[in-house]
């Protein structure tokens, strides 16, 4: 199954300027139907507001809602559990890497990242394109 | 036998009492204090000799802990040294943000440039590599302003570090932790690390098997070595 790369991609993170860098690169990668929350709590509005998104890219550190809480959340919402969702942080410690993993994480990247490794988890969470 | 105060240290008292509803700076009651031991000499001299050198002992920390608290200059951190260290670190935040922007202007510039006309997209890639270099430029300043902010807590870390020496203070081992502390440590919010990700990419991957096939016990085992 092919990727349907006017899919909807929702980037959270705290700031802006870290929100024009990804969309930046997602249109390089062809992804063009982009949107942005600034923290988890906003993220989770807009999901839960009738949006569909097709990936959700999320920073860890924010608030009120951190990107943990919003991955928790996504998942225990049955409308939502299945979106695909890729986190971007530089929380680095295994212990996160693996609290990710077990709240259902598809794919993690640390910062600094750059295009080909965003392009890579893409391509492992939705498939080739 | 109550010791008598004096009217002089009454008076003082009382000024202290009406004049800071409840305010009063540690300094001014650690000079009171010294002023009301002092004048309790008389009441001293008829104690037993023991409980006397005690006294004296208290008395001679609080002046001592006085002296370490002026030579700490409370007031210059507090109210110069703190907050001219916020202020550099505000600036560092704005002018790093302004920078970014310039070079991200400037870079999706280029990669909006029409390269049909070969001259026309040749000066607007020069003028955009132009601008930033130009942004670059805030490296310099922040730097300097960094350096400002490490002498700070340099000069905090040295004069706090004297007076816990001085003073003989030791860490209390129980120590509440904070709402904001429990916050963290329940959102594992840990921060960057100081000398790049603590745990690499490459293991990461592993463990999501997307490197190079499925992760093997020995990857994952690799993450707790």
């Amino acid at each position: 199954m092919s990727v349907d790369m006017n899919m909807k991609v929702l980037v959270v993170d705290d700031y802006k300027t870290m929100i024009r860098i990804i969309h930046n690169l997602l249109k390089q990668i062809g992804f063009n139907n982009l949107d942005e929350a600034e923290n988890g709590a906003e993220a989770l509005k807009k999901m839960q507001g009738g949006e569909t998104y097709g990936l959700v890219i999320s920073d860890w550190n924010m608030e009120p809602m951190t990107g943990y809480e919003l991955l928790q959340k996504v998942r225990n919402d049955d409308a939502l559990k299945k979106t695909p969702f890729i986190m971007i942080t530089a929380e680095s410690k295994t212990e996160n890497v693996i609290a990710a993993k077990q709240a259902g994480v598809n794919n993690y990247i640390v910062k600094p990242f750059n295009a080909a490794t965003l392009k890579q988890k893409i391509v492992a969470v939705l498939g080739e394109f | 036998m109550a010791p008598q105060i004096s009217p002089e240290l009454s008076q003082k008292l009382d000024a202290m009492r009406d004049g800071v509803n409840g305010n009063a700076h540690l300094a001014d009651v650690m000079h009171l204090a010294e002023d009301l031991v002092n004048s309790m000499q008389g009441f001293f001299n008829q104690l037993e000799s023991s409980a006397f050198s005690e006294f004296k002992a208290i008395a001679e920390f609080i002046t001592k802990a006085r002296s370490e608290i002026s030579a700490l200059c409370p007031n210059d951190m507090k109210d110069n040294r703190i907050p001219g260290a916020g202020a550099e670190l505000e600036a560092i935040v704005k002018n790093t943000e302004e920078a970014t922007n310039r070079i991200m202007a400037a870079a999706e510039g280029i990669m909006a440039a029409d390269p049909s006309d070969a001259e026309a997209y040749a000066t607007e890639v020069n003028n955009q590599v132009m601008e930033i270099f130009e942004a670059c430029s805030f490296q310099d300043i922040t730097g300097q302003r960094i350096s400002k902010v490490v002498q700070t807590l340099r000069l905090i870390e040295e004069r706090v570090g004297k007076f816990a020496d001085a003073m003989g203070v030791e860490d209390s081992e129980n120590v509440e932790e904070t709402a904001e502390e429990k916050r963290q440590k329940e959102q594992l919010l840990n921060g960057p690390a100081l000398n790049g990700p603590e745990t690499s990419q490459d293991d990461i991957d592993a463990m999501f098997g997307d490197a190079n096939g499925e992760a093997s016990q020995d990857d994952i085992d690799s993450l707790f070595d």
